[in-house]
């Protein structure tokens, strides 16, 4: 994350009228979509993409603080099981699920952030990699409640229009305006210039009066929250959920999303999630070569390519501008 | 003279080394203070302790008559305490202009709902911190270069940078280490002239260095380092007569330092 | 519940698990020490190991005692080509690596997916049969693996000792720059870590795949168990693999013998994120400055 030359794309802080105006023209086409097609494929498609992009955002939100976590989906996975258990089992309404799904995964990353975000970068990588693998262990060995290894059936649309493919479309677009929105906003703030100095220098951000810990501690509960709620959206969706559905390698797909995309603006993660989501479809039948795909994919950005596509991007667009200039 | 900044029987240990011990003295409000002494003195043990970025194993630090023990930086900042590095000095890939708006950060903060909905009183608090940024750029002559990248300005403009990052946060005490470390003659007499215009301001100042010509033009007392402990203070001239001075730190440098 | 020979039992399970572990973990922290790169595509190597193993011994009869090292070797030496390709642009690069290496795992684990399918196979044992001493059951199997693992590490721990080029490579993981000022051809050396690390890890991957079974997914628990294993020790540090090998080796056996498997594990990730919350730098390695 040392390059940062990607002006053209960057969402420096309190970026101007532009990219509210794109992604506003994006968000109206994407409300469109159910009113042209009619497929239910491409919404459920579409549905996943939203989901998706929610929790590739809120890891991104952690990612800028300078840490990767390897175990994300660990806490999609808490936020799943905590809305669909509220939902079930006391019978409480969706609504109510969704609030236990947030307020689950902060409370544990509340406890474990103190500890974990002293780690430099490397060291956090390997912690969180193990805790997602424990968070799935218990997910497999605490049957009464999760259902172990078969994890929990027959769970119920959040109300029952949302059984149309083009209600939960609009329903998991609405979040993810709403929580991409936040994510954007936050760190156009204030406490988004907090966040940037602290991933740069977090000894001179610390003696600029920025409360280092504090603040990493709260922009991980945060986006361990959020991607709870991401988590509640796929759980009402698929109508399962079991452990294998948040495993480290849920959270390694959540870091491709964001390494592929570009990790130093919001949207990397985007246009990662939509490369991720939609090349698939490309190749649909070959599940394996996908994969290998994707991982030829993260060693060339890894080596060559660290702002991802969106540097791509970015580079290209200033090849186009300067040929059209000359 | 009241003391602003009064440390009592300072101590550190890292491990079976004691780094500071028993370390006293006041820093008067308005007041340039050297710290000096041979590499290994303990003189920037003594400046993380004082700025909260380790905490002392014991003794006292008491500013403006409040202890301000064990407190971590950003707390002192708070206070009106703030420092400088000898090294990563600023954001070497942001602007100018934004690496003093990092550095004004605590003095702008309005509250996580305010600046996340951006309220009128987000507005206000950003434009006084721009005004404060934009002045001290303006004041030590960085206003052209202010769009640049950090990283991209001369070693001499980044060390002034540094500055204006801890001066953006409006302190009373700023302590410097070693600000002349790796310039060349013309600029260090430009960062003399600069902190003296920022004690001008009322700002009391703390450097660290350890070249002694450069500390006699420029502070006020002087206190002496040695092996972690204090071994003398008072004025340059008072100093550099002592003879556990001489004895101690300039008995076998003093060819050195006179050819310097 | 406590009988000598359930005692017995756990030592000598402990011993094999060790053994098995220290050799993961060994390339491991090679490569971590010498060229700075996590490597996430550990386990997918040890995967490769077991194949080649099913082949050579499994399938064309060669002589397990020859067999073993054979398909190391030859999944080591076809390994450079990765070396070239794609190691040589993440050294000294820890952050990159480790993104990058786990597209690498990627990429080979669903490789070997096509070409193998994902079903389980089995590697069939070296010896069949049991010894017992004393009423303590050891499969003879084991025992071949154990000896066959101390012959390894006592070749590598002799050749770090006493070979020009061992010792020039103990001096690379102490400080790579500092052996690259004294003329160590740091290149050479890379490729001889490498070549090492994977031999080891595509020896210990046989084993596991005659211990539990072969697929091409199986390579993350040897990763894992290579991670616990270094994060214990020190990354970077030899002894700490020893010693951070035998620990786990000896709290899997014994946990899982008295309280059942996922106690052992749960107890030893917890142990192990504990060390790394308090002491990340592990019990025989040296905090960063």
């Amino acid at each position: 994350m040392t390059d940062a030359s990607l002006s053209p794309l960057a969402l420096a802080p309190r970026a101007g009228g532009r990219p509210l105006a794109i992604a506003a023209a994006v968000v109206a086409v994407l409300a469109l979509v159910p009113l042209v097609i009619a497929d239910k494929f491409i919404l459920s498609l579409g549905s996943t993409v939203f989901i998706t992009a929610i929790a590739a955002a809120s890891l991104h939100l952690i990612i800028r603080t300078g840490h990767i976590s390897l175990g994300h989906a660990a806490f999609m996975g808490i936020g799943a099981y905590a809305s669909v258990l509220t939902v079930m089992e006391l019978g409480l309404p969706f609504a109510a699920g969704v609030l236990a799904a947030f307020v689950a995964p902060c409370l544990l990353a509340l406890a474990i952030g103190p500890l974990v975000l002293r780690l430099t970068g490397k060291y956090f990588v390997l912690v969180t990699f193990l805790f997602g693998e424990i968070v799935r262990m218990v997910f497999v060995e605490w049957k009464s409640v999760t259902g172990g290894a078969n994890g929990i059936f027959g769970i119920p649309a959040p109300a029952p229009v949302f059984n149309d493919p083009a209600a939960y479309y609009y329903l998991s677009l609405g979040a993810g305006v709403l929580l991409v929105g936040f994510i954007a906003r936050l760190l156009a703030s204030e406490v988004g210039r907090a966040i940037d100095a602290v991933r740069e220098s977090e000894r001179l951000a610390h003696c600029s009066g920025i409360p280092v810990l504090r603040l990493k501690v709260t922009i991980f509960a945060l986006g361990c929250g959020i991607v709870g709620i991401a988590g509640a959206l796929q759980g009402h969706f698929i109508r399962y959920v079991d452990p294998t559905s948040y495993s480290v390698v849920q959270s390694l797909n959540l870091v491709v999303v964001n390494v592929i995309g570009g990790m130093q603006t919001l949207v990397g993660p985007l246009v990662g999630t939509l490369f991720y989501l939609i090349l698939p479809e490309m190749l649909r039948g070959y599940v394996e070569l996908q994969r290998i795909i994707f991982g030829i994919i993260l060693i060339i950005v890894m080596a060559f390519l660290p702002g991802g596509l969106v540097e791509l991007g970015g580079r290209a667009l200033q090849l186009v501008r300067r040929r059209a200039g000359s | 003279m009241t003391a602003l900044l009064s440390v009592t029987s300072l101590h550190r240990q890292f491990g079976g080394l004691t780094a500071v011990r028993d370390l006293s003295f006041d820093v008067a409000e308005g007041e340039i203070l050297g710290v000096i002494g041979p590499n290994g003195a303990g003189k920037t043990t003594a400046i993380n302790l004082v700025s909260g970025v380790i905490p002392p194993t014991s003794g006292r630090v008491e500013f403006r008559g409040e202890d301000v023990t064990g407190l971590p930086p950003h707390r002192l900042v708070g206070r009106g305490i703030v420092r400088t590095f000898q090294s990563t000095t600023v954001y070497g890939d942001r602007t100018v202009r934004e690496n003093g708006m990092r550095g004004a950060y605590l003095g702008l903060y309005p509250g996580f709902f305010a600046t996340l909905f951006d309220t009128a009183h987000a507005r206000r608090m950003r434009a006084e911190a721009t005004a404060v940024v934009d002045e001290l750029l303006d004041w030590l002559g960085l206003t052209e270069v202010a769009e640049d990248k950090a990283g991209s300005l001369p070693y001499g403009h980044q060390k002034t940078l540094g500055m204006i990052i801890a001066l953006a946060s409006r302190p009373r005490l700023i302590m410097l280490d070693e600000p002349v470390a790796g310039l060349g003659g013309g600029d260090a007499d430009h960062v003399r002239d600069t902190i003296k215009r920022v004690r001008g301001r009322g700002i009391t100042v703390i450097v660290i260095d350890h070249n002694m010509r450069f500390m006699s033009g420029l502070c006020d007392r002087v206190l002496v380092m040695h092996q972690g402990a204090r071994l003398a203070v008072g004025t340059p001239q008072q100093v550099l007569a002592d003879p556990a001075v001489i004895e101690a730190y300039l008995g076998k440098r003093h060819a050195a330092l006179a050819g310097h | 519940m406590l009988s000598p020979i359930l005692l017995g039992q756990a030592v000598v399970n402990g011993i094999s698990l060790s053994a098995i572990y220290i050799l993961v973990a060994l390339g491991f922290t090679l490569l971590f020490g010498i060229m700075r790169v996590v490597n996430f595509a550990h386990g997918a190597f040890a995967m490769l190991g077991g194949y080649a193993l099913y082949y050579v011994y499994g399938r064309w009869g060669v002589p397990y005692l020859i067999a073993a090292p054979l398909s190391a070797l030859g999944v080591a030496l076809a390994a450079l080509v990765l070396e070239r390709l794609v190691y040589r642009w993440f050294y000294q690069k820890m952050f990159q690596s480790m993104i990058g290496l786990l597209g690498l795992e990627m990429a080979i684990v669903f490789t070997a997916v096509i070409i193998w399918d994902p079903h389980e196979r089995s590697v069939p044992a070296a010896l069949a049969g049991i010894v017992e001493v004393g009423g303590i059951i050891v499969p003879t199997d084991k025992l071949v693996i154990v000896g066959v693992a101390a012959v390894a590490l006592a070749a590598f721990y002799l050749f770090t000792k006493f070979s020009k080029y061992g010792l020039a490579m103990r001096a690379a993981a102490q400080d790579v720059e500092i052996a690259a000022a004294q003329g160590i051809d740091t290149t050479r050396i890379y490729q001889l870590a490498f070549v090492i690390a994977i031999f080891m890890a595509a020896l210990a991957g046989g084993f596991y795949a005659q211990t539990y079974a072969l697929s091409p997914l199986m390579g993350e628990r040897p990763l894992m168990m290579a991670f616990i294993v270094v994060i214990l020790g020190g990354m970077g540090s030899i002894p700490g693999v020893a010693l951070g090998g035998i620990i786990l080796g000896f709290a899997e056996s014994f946990l899982g013998t008295f309280y059942g498997g996922s106690v052992a594990v749960f107890a030893s990730f917890g142990a192990v994120i504990l060390l790394l919350i308090f002491r990340p730098w592990g019990l025989l390695g040296t905090p960063e400055t």
